[in-house]
């Protein structure tokens, strides 16, 4: 019966694999797509990918992306994790407050969120938008999702294992580091991938707090919504996809990936 | 020493045991470093963009703009006959995508090696919020509003007045644009393009000549219409066939309007911005459509066909305009002339696919677009178009009526 | 599997309190300044009115604005936006959860891997992704063409503008946001209780329903938070792929604020949404606190 579940689940994994990835194909296909407004297949080409090295504004906005995520996930991830684990762990007058505060940057429409930073930043600062102040706006809708995970992930952690390790002589510090930080490192790292997802592809907060010459790629991409995307856009996300994958395989092979083989349910028939 | 085994793979691996061993690093301390740096690095930018006050942003890659002394002194025309003000730098543009000839930008900053940096917007009215966020632009200088907005800019200082004497294409105006109601002598703004809206469809799958606006509320192609996802447009299109004016505010005449777009509503596969494609991918076969969409679709579709009605139709402009807060004003003012020059503004047209409001310009720009009395139909017929007028508070009942359409 | 704070040591409450300033007060302080002030701000704005030059007057401030937003015909769109995101949200969970847990038990060396797998589609442009799913899914796209192809029909099948296609676009958007936190919460799970059960003769299925998903609730919550609330608030996937009768809160919103530039209105319009969401999701929330947070 265990191999019938194995089977059952795999395949129902394959397909999920096969739904995530299906867009992903078409995108890659039409990346070649001799039309301009890639509507409909006209035909194959490579020239896009050429043409969008000549592309400044396009690769201009894609660096301006990287770096608004890079500075959203370091301050989401560390904010949000500090946050999620104080929550799950300690009780303190508040704390009921805190998680509301939590949940309301999630509920605010992106739009009230935009337009608040919009006039917080402009009346009170006399800012224009910039790379920080997307910056500033990605981390703070990001701290609420790392803050949900982390905690989630904590709240099934024994602090009996921190205590154990007070036990045996670690400092308050020690038994973090060395004992709580790793148990919850697969829920900080899944925050992380979260904010990546979520600052690389927001449009409207980031819209409200970009100035000139700071457009990222989302923005860039959203103003050609009525003209048809070019394929420069497809060949632009098929490059990053590939980018990543091949990173990927080389954090593989240094063995990045070693990670706490947990004994599966297979092995134990 | 390493033996050449086979890849680098492996070479990596060792490399990286005996860095650590030498450093006497363990791989967390390394990973704690290596985070470390680039906390700082990502931080950096925070620290640096928060560092710059007020004024403009920090553009990402590009130079920190230097503004010429002269710059300085005030951008409007001086009395006197002095030489012409020496340009900025830089210059921020905002305008829609394909919205501009293909080396505009690239001759401009041969011309005048001023560097534009391009940013778009998808909507008007991101363009607006943006644009007034601030009241004075936004940090941008010159940007293209629909001609309806200029009134309202003017009003609330969010444009300033251009520098006429920076500004001497401006005589190829054709004779209609020179001194536009909506801004008396070009004050404020040089036109850019002007467009009809009409609709347009696939003759392959609709055999038949259309002519009239009742044909979106033919049953007969239920399912594979679509109306273009704007409320002025929209309601225009009803006001027509009613032979209201699309400007009314009765609300009688609202009402009447509004039930006669409800009657459409069932018959339509969608309200969409996105025209274009919808028609050249199949989905519709009838649309709503703005003649420059239109010259779009024919490069997917070349068969495409699109029609004025004559029961009548919207006809819009879009301006340029230089913000009041703008950074570079001269570089503003060299931008909107050089858009006006002859073969610049033809150019434009043969790239967008609208029509220029420059006289100079049309035997440079391409007959098959000059020449079509669809995209640039002749006097008799442009008197019959309406301009849609900005309505103010009114617009509340457009939009009221416009979600209940749409609920 | 309830955490037991009561077998702590006892420690002095000053260092706890200290602990617990730490991490939390960085987040709080954040959040405070860059997301409870513009937003006090902007509540500010929804008592003002919007002035015939189209500026924000506080000249009258009032409740007029949010009496406007009880209109009726907003109801439908409200309620469209509730299915929208109610749908996709247990379907993310439905679909998330088994590959969550198959990552989880059959991962092996790879778990990692497998799942910045799951994320990769989602380092690419979301528009580009939907126009994907308009290019597979419109009546001449790549399923009708197939099943054109092979004889199956003779018409093309409208998936597209439909409430089918704006799900599917929806489910697609959120999946990673459920198979995150489900993962992080399964893989999480001590296997020796699952054993347990089974060597106590529980059917597979049993030990699935009384050990493995009882213990798996936070994680279940988290993905239902993640997905419905973001849910309730995405309008731009109903607006590609949806039809002219699909109408969401969230677009009504935009519609008011951008197209009528009357942000008094769309302020507190985005309010009553924010409110009754809350709302909802505390209700929500209060009904599993029993299995999820345990008697704290």
């Amino acid at each position: 019966m265990i191999r019938e579940r194995n089977r059952w689940l795999t395949a129902w994994a394959v397909l999920t694999y096969a739904f995530l990835f299906a867009p992903i194909v078409i995108l890659i296909v039409f990346s070649f797509n001799v039309s301009r407004r890639n509507f409909v297949w006209l035909g194959f080409t490579l020239d896009w990918y050429p043409r969008l090295f000549a592309n400044t504004e396009l690769l201009d906005a894609l660096f301006v992306t990287l770096r608004v995520a890079a500075i959203a996930i370091v301050g989401a991830t560390i904010l949000g994790s500090l946050l999620g684990l104080g929550l799950a762990r300690l009780r303190f007058r508040g704390s009921g407050a805190a998680e509301t505060l939590i949940l309301l940057p999630m509920i605010t429409p992106e739009i009230i969120m935009g337009i608040s930073l919009l006039i917080f930043f402009g009346q009170l600062f006399r800012q224009n938008g910039s790379i920080g102040q997307i910056g500033i706006a990605h981390v703070t809708f990001c701290i609420s999702y790392v803050a949900i995970v982390v905690r989630a992930r904590a709240l099934s952690l024994d602090p009996r294992l921190e205590e154990a390790a007070r036990d045996l002589g670690a400092s308050a510090w020690g038994a973090f580091g060395h004992v709580t930080l790793p148990l919850i490192a697969p829920a900080v790292a899944a925050g992380a991938m979260l904010t990546f997802a979520l600052s690389f592809d927001d449009l409207i907060v980031t819209s409200f707090n970009s100035g000139p010459g700071s457009s990222t790629l989302p923005i860039y991409i959203y103003s050609s919504i009525r003209f048809g995307v070019s394929p420069q856009i497809n060949a632009i996300s098929t490059i990053i996809v590939a980018v990543v994958a091949v990173a990927l395989m080389i954090a593989w092979r240094l063995g990045a990936f070693r990670g706490e083989g947990r004994r599966p349910l297979a092995e134990e028939a | 020493m390493s033996n050449e085994h086979d890849g680098s793979k492996l070479d990596l691996e060792r490399f990286l045991v005996r860095y650590l061993a030498e450093e006497r690093l363990t791989r967390r301390q390394l990973l704690h470093r290596i985070s470390v740096v680039g906390a700082t690095a990502a931080l950096a930018p925070i620290i640096a963009a928060c560092g710059t006050s007020g004024a403009s942003a920090s553009p990402a890659a590009s130079s920190v703009p230097t503004v010429a002394p002269s710059a300085s002194a005030a951008p409007t025309a001086t009395p006197e006959p002095t030489p012409q003000p020496t340009p900025e730098a830089e210059l921020f543009v905002y305008n829609w995508t394909t919205y501009i000839g293909e080396t505009t930008e690239k001759d401009f900053e041969a011309k005048y090696g001023i560097k534009v940096t391009y940013d778009f917007f998808d909507t008007a009215d991101t363009q607006m919020a943006k644009v007034r966020s601030d009241g004075r632009g936004g940090g941008y200088d010159v940007t293209y509003p629909a001609s309806t907005e200029i009134p309202g800019l003017v009003r609330d200082g969010a444009i300033q007045p251009l520098d006429l004497s920076l500004i001497p294409n401006a005589r190829n105006l054709g004779q209609e644009w020179a001194n536009p109601g909506y801004d008396p002598n070009n004050a404020n703004s040089m036109p850019y393009m002007w467009w009809t809206t009409g609709f347009a469809w696939d003759p392959d799958k609709i055999k038949e000549d259309l002519t009239d606006w009742t044909v979106l509320w033919d049953a007969r192609f239920k399912g594979h219409m679509a109306m273009l996802d704007d409320v002025r447009e929209a309601f225009a299109v009803a006001a027509f066939r009613l032979q209201l004016s699309p400007n009314t505010t009765n609300e009688v005449d609202l009402d009447a309007m509004l039930q006669l777009l409800e009657e459409q509503k069932p018959l339509l596969r969608t309200y969409t911005a996105n025209d274009i494609q919808d028609l050249t991918s199949g989905q519709v076969w009838l649309t709503h459509a703005w003649s420059g969409d239109w010259g779009q679709m024919l490069t997917d579709k070349p068969k495409t066909k699109y029609v004025v009605p004559e029961s009548g139709a919207v006809r819009g402009s879009d301006t340029m305009v230089v913000l009041s807060g703008a950074p570079h004003p001269v570089a503003a003012n060299l931008w909107i002339d050089f858009n006006l020059d002859a073969k610049v503004s033809a150019a434009n047209s043969n790239t967008t696919y609208y029509m220029g409001p420059n006289a100079g310009a049309l035997p440079l720009i391409d007959p098959a677009i000059s020449g079509d009395p669809r995209i640039n139909p002749d006097k008799a017929v442009l008197d019959k178009l309406v301009e849609l007028l900005e309505l103010g508070t009114d617009l509340d009942k457009y939009t009221q009526r416009w979600n209940a359409l749409k609920a | 599997m309830t955490a037991a704070p009561a077998a702590r040591i006892h420690r002095r409450p000053v260092r706890d309190r200290l602990t617990a300033l730490f991490f939390v007060v960085p987040g709080v302080a954040w959040l405070a300044l860059f997301f409870l002030v513009p937003l006090v701000i902007v509540f500010i704005v929804s008592f003002g009115t919007k002035d015939p030059t189209g500026h924000v007057s506080l000249a009258t401030p009032g409740f007029q604005n949010y009496l406007r937003a009880g209109r009726p015909e907003y109801l439908t769109a409200f309620l469209n936006s509730l299915r929208y995101a109610g749908i996709t949200t247990v379907l993310s969970i439905v679909i998330g959860y088994p590959i969550a847990y198959w990552i989880s038990r059959y991962g092996g060396r790879r778990k990692v891997l497998l799942l910045i797998l799951v994320m990769l589609p989602f380092w690419t442009s979301y528009l580009i992704r939907t126009y994907a799913w308009m290019i597979i899914l419109r009546d001449n796209g790549v399923v009708n063409g197939v099943l054109q192809a092979i004889g199956v029909i003779s018409e093309p099948i409208p998936f597209l503008n439909t409430d089918f296609s704006v799900v599917l676009g929806m489910t697609y958007g959120f999946l990673p946001f459920a198979i995150l936190p489900l993962y992080v919460s399964i893989d999480r799970m001590d296997q020796d209780l699952v054993q347990a059960a089974r060597d106590l003769y529980a059917s597979g299925r049993q030990a699935f329903l009384h050990v493995t998903l009882p213990i798996t609730m936070p994680g279940i919550v988290a993905a239902a938070l993640l997905t419905f609330i973001p849910a309730i608030g995405d309008y731009v996937t109903p607006d590609l792929l949806g039809g002219a009768q699909t109408t969401t809160i969230a677009k009504v919103v935009q519609v008011v604020f951008q197209s009528g530039r009357d942000w008094p209105y769309g302020a507190a319009l985005g309010f009553v949404l924010m409110v009754l969401t809350l709302g909802g999701t505390f209700l929500a929330l209060r009904a599993l606190r029993r299995e999820t947070l345990g008697a704290r």
